[in-house]
């Protein structure tokens, strides 16, 4: 009795995972990113990272069917962050939610994960503390202590001594300002003032006066990425801080590629570091930069939230491939704990008791190119750099 | 001294720059009586026209900046026509809701068909070295700008004080139904003074291009900062607002430059200083 | 008690949206938060002809203000609303006696200039409010100690419904007390109200006063049903978008408010799903569209429809 209950057991459960391998049952994952409105270009990338993903890996994992839904989230706004996570995975139930640019949407979907049984790969949002909200987090991006730390030993390498620090005043632009003091000081450097600017600032003279009037040798930037940025470097140039020779160090935020055209040679000769330049030299990143201009439309646009989208499916790929098409988060996110592989932007690898990427950071040199244009140029690799700001917790 | 003068000029070029694009609003809004929040997206419209013209068809700077003025005004007349007659007269609400509307279309469409980049307008030569003004140098597009905004604001003046249109227009502002009786074509008043207006919003997205850098979310990004320039300046009042720019502008930078961590505290707080002391704005028309 | 059947008629419609959309309440519980805030700004707005683009100072007040006491303990959900009203109350005094001083555009720009201050002093006070990073941690307890606020959002929405008809009957009884004629009053014609012997400046700090107990009760919501409290709820998009949602549904019924952020927020959610690149553009042709048809909002559409219908009743009668 006890053995034939058995054996149908067995039969059963053989029955069903024939049926679940054989049928082309389809896996829903829904991406949320901001898709319109100012940071459109960061969703662009986020899109393009996927579709490259799709159309290099093909669009099923072990014969089940993979469809992406993507929601827009315009700017940060948890309470719109939760109500279209909510949608997702109750309406369209949705196996996988990934993407999220801002710190604080991520913050509002973690409570509801453990309950929706569904992983969350973060795309972007760089603040460390995401990782301690909920065991169903993993991150394929980068956090801002994390790229930021390596300047300061680079700083002093270099023979600064004094550096005057200028940030946005907001949550990544103290995290950037906080890890570059700690890493500048232990290398002997030291920070003589520093400056948080309002993010809506406009003008950035006076901010450049005040670098002048500190007698650093350099200064350290952190702006978000877009028009900022522009106003900032075109003022670093337009006050004569270059040409007085004063360096300028940054996170690649400040230089991401699809700004580099409109900052033209202005930002020739900015030093920053960061997990990926379209530029970098590898098979695997060719591969990625041709799909994924493809998916974007023109190659000006491409920029650093498409490797993280690009890894972020391939974490989502391994997950269902180790679940076999079942909704189980806990499972997945077991699965690609340690998982490592080669990114277009180098060796990578999830860290397994953080659950975030373990990178290598680069430091690139805008330089001018043989067609004119201008590029990130790695020059120095740091390899295998885990997030400091949870390392130390 | 050398560093009061040195901000002293960074905050005269900013103010202009914000001058030219704002003053145009600020006829709409206090000759016009339409408070159109679509200003920006006119400047913003002029803007890529300019960037396209210097950048794709090579044309010089001063030639994209025509192209850019005429373009934009060519793209607002059917606007005029068919959605701005309906609301002149109409309650402020009613045109915040049409223009507002009107902002997210043109966002919209902006970002369809150039994309989310941000887009430059390349300066010529002369106008990108710095420029040694003694004390310090400065970039020669900076005393480009400050130069613009005072040929803007005389010749302004010289319009409305001086000229036959000018005495029409003070003339529909001020009891339009009577203007109309007395043989002004009132209508064409409005569309005039609309194309002046919607002709220095493209001037001033272009030239202001170094400040305000030209991407689709331009319209709304700084509407607040139009809106805020023109009531403390007194709409409809040229000097208002110079006299608005030139002290937010002075306010602003100096702000920046002594506590940037508190910057926007300054520049709000100056706000709510000015309009509890002017509630009309510095030169606001009474009623 | 006044219009017993249009508070039987939002309930109904609240509940039907329960039953129709089980999958979407976070969205719903969104909208009636935001609902509460387009109600406050109709009360300063559309009774007292105080336009604000600032309103969501008062909202945010009270989401920082439940978030806050939230995360130090007080988790109960009730006495959380209370707090964000209290808090939204003080900030709309706050608000209301700097406004109040000026009139027309510079009121406006006021009142830019104090949801500016409002943010900056969020993102400032980063220790209390998380900055950037958003106010995050909130474990609120079960309504009740029985319902919990889960994943489906049914007890945040049947929450939210119930506190916003309740704030809806309340506000019916105060805009056709004698208080809420005075205040129509002022807003036809201060001039002669003030002749007739009324203070106008504590007539409208009062209503300032209720609008921002009614604001801070909407974001006591949004900040009870999200669990995060962010940098937006103090911001001038926000504030800006409730004021069109109000002009489109009509200023000074109170229907109107209700019916201009569903319409709104559940247009931009539908385009938005449908086509997520590109759907600022409809929205925008929506707003032209309203204007066109209807210059005085939704509801006044309503209103020449019905006063022309019963017109030509009339007349055939």
């Amino acid at each position: 009795m006890k053995a034939a209950k058995r054996i149908l057991g067995v039969a059963v459960g053989a029955l069903m995972l024939g049926a679940s391998s054989v049928a082309a049952d389809t896996i829903k994952v829904g991406i949320i990113g901001p898709f319109s409105g100012p940071f459109a270009l960061q969703g662009k990338n986020f899109q393009a990272g996927v579709e490259a993903y799709m159309a290099l890996n093909g669009k099923s994992v072990k014969g089940h069917d993979i469809e992406v839904i993507y929601r827009d989230l315009p700017a940060a706004n948890p309470a719109q962050s939760r109500a279209l996570a909510q949608e997702l995975v109750v309406k369209e139930k949705v196996q996988y939610l990934g993407g999220v640019y801002f710190t604080p949407d991520a913050m509002a979907i973690t409570p509801l994960l453990t309950q929706a049984n569904t992983p969350l790969v973060i795309f972007n949002a760089a603040t460390s503390a995401i990782m301690t909200q909920s065991p169903l987090v993993v991150r394929t991006s980068f956090t801002t202590a994390q790229t930021t730390t390596p300047l300061g030993k680079i700083a002093a390498e270099r023979g600064v001594k004094k550096v005057i620090s200028a940030v946005s005043d907001y949550g990544p632009g103290v995290d950037a300002e906080v890890a570059f003091k700690k890493a500048f000081e232990a290398a002997g450097g030291k920070v003589v003032e520093a400056i948080r600017m309002p993010l809506n600032t406009n003008d950035f003279s006076p901010i450049m006066q005040r670098v002048r009037d500190s007698g650093a040798d350099a200064v350290f930037a952190f702006l978000p990425s877009g028009p900022t940025t522009l106003g900032f470097v075109k003022a670093y140039n337009e006050t004569g801080l270059k040409q007085a020779g004063i360096k300028f160090f940054a996170p690649g935020d400040l230089t991401q590629e699809s700004d580099l055209p409109a900052l033209g040679d202005a930002a020739v000769g900015l030093l920053t570091t960061f997990h990926y330049a379209v530029s970098h030299d590898s098979p695997e990143n060719k591969r990625f930069v041709e799909a994924a201009t493809k998916a974007i439309g023109s190659a000006d646009q491409l920029s650093f939230p498409a490797v993280g989208a690009y890894d972020g499916m391939h974490v989502i790929y391994k997950m269902i491939e180790a679940t076999e098409g079942k909704q189980d988060a806990q499972k997945a996110v077991d699965a690609v704990k340690g998982l490592s592989w080669t990114s277009p932007r180098g060796p990578v690898s999830i860290d397994s008791e953080t659950r975030h990427i373990t990178e290598n950071i680069y430091l690139r040199e805008v330089v001018k190119g043989p067609d004119g244009k201008t590029y990130n140029k790695e020059i120095q690799t740091f390899p295998n750099q885990k997030d400091p700001g949870l390392a130390t917790q | 001294m050398q560093t009061i003068l040195s901000i002293a000029i960074d905050a005269l070029a900013y103010g202009m720059a914000l001058f030219i694009i704002c003053i145009g609003l600020s006829l709409t809004m206090g000759l016009m009586r339409v408070v159109n929040l679509a200003h920006g997206a006119f400047a913003m419209i002029a803007g890529y026209i300019a960037s396209y013209a210097a950048r794709d068809l090579g044309l010089g700077y001063a030639a994209a900046i025509l192209l850019a003025i005429l373009g934009t005004i060519v793209i607002s007349i059917p606007l005029e026509r068919l959605l701005y007659r309906r609301i002149y007269g109409s309650t402020e609400l009613t045109q915040v809701l049409m223009t507002i509307g009107i902002t997210f279309c043109v966002i919209g469409i902006t970002n369809y068909f150039f994309g989310p980049t941000l887009k430059t307008i390349p300066l010529p030569g002369s106008l990108s070295q710095p420029v040694d003004v003694g004390f310090r140098t400065i970039a020669a597009h900076r005393l480009f700008v400050i130069a613009c905004g005072l040929l803007v604001a005389g010749g302004l003046w010289f319009l409305i004080e001086k000229t036959s249109f000018g005495i029409k227009l003070r003339a529909t502002v001020d009891n339009a139904a009577m203007a109309d009786a007395l043989g002004v074509r009132t209508q064409a008043v409005y569309a005039i003074s609309f194309t002046v207006a919607v002709g220095l919003a493209a001037l001033g997205g272009v030239v202001g291009a170094e400040f305000l850098p030209i991407e689709p979310y331009y319209a709304l990004r700084y509407m607040v900062t139009f809106l805020v320039v023109v009531s403390v300046g007194g709409a409809g009042s040229i000097l208002g607002a110079v006299a608005a720019c030139l002290l937010l502008g002075a306010v602003d930078t100096t702000g920046r430059y002594l506590m940037p961590d508190f910057g926007n505290f300054f520049f709000y707080a100056a706000v709510i200083a000015i309009v509890c002391v002017f509630p009309r704005g510095f030169f606001g028309r009474a009623g | 008690m006044p219009d017993l059947a249009g508070i039987v008629i939002i309930a109904a419609v609240g509940m039907a949206g329960y039953w129709l959309f089980p999958d979407n309440l976070a969205l719903l519980t969104r909208i009636v938060a935001v609902a509460l805030l387009v109600l406050s700004i109709d009360l300063v707005t559309g009774y007292c002809g105080v336009a604000t683009l600032g309103q969501a100072a008062l909202f945010g007040a009270g989401a920082y203000a439940a978030g806050i006491a939230c995360v130090n303990g007080m988790t109960e959900p009730l006495t959380l609303v209370l707090i964000g009203a209290v808090a939204g109350a003080v900030a709309g005094l706050l608000m209301g006696s700097v406004m109040l001083r000026a009139h027309g555009l510079a009121q406006l720009v006021l009142s830019i200039a104090i949801v500016q201050l409002f943010h900056e002093a969020a993102n400032k006070a980063s220790a209390y409010t998380g900055g950037s990073d958003g106010l995050s941690g909130l474990m609120v307890s079960p309504l009740f100690g029985v319902f919990a606020f889960d994943l489906w959002g049914k007890t945040a929405y049947l929450f939210g419904l119930s506190l916003l008809v309740f704030v809806f009957i309340a506000l019916k009884f105060v805009v056709s007390s004698p208080f809420g004629i005075l205040c129509r009053g002022i807003k036809e014609d201060p001039i002669r109200v003030r002749a007739m012997g009324a203070f106008v400046f504590p007539v409208l700090l009062k209503m300032f006063a209720i609008s921002g107990a009614v604001a801070g009760i909407g974001g006591a919501l949004a900040a009870i049903s999200t669990q995060v409290v962010g940098l937006d709820s103090v911001s001038f998009e926000l504030s800006a978008n409730a004021l069109v949602m109000l002009v489109l549904g009509g200023l000074g019924t109170l229907y109107g408010a209700l019916a201009g952020t569903v319409i709104f927020m559940g247009f931009e959610h539908m385009v938005s799903a449908i086509n997520p690149f590109h759907w600022m553009t409809m929205v925008g042709a929506l707003l032209i569209g309203v204007v066109l048809a209807a210059p005085s909002g939704l509801s006044g559409l309503l209103g020449t429809i019905s006063r022309a219908t019963t017109r030509g009743k009339g007349g055939r009668g």
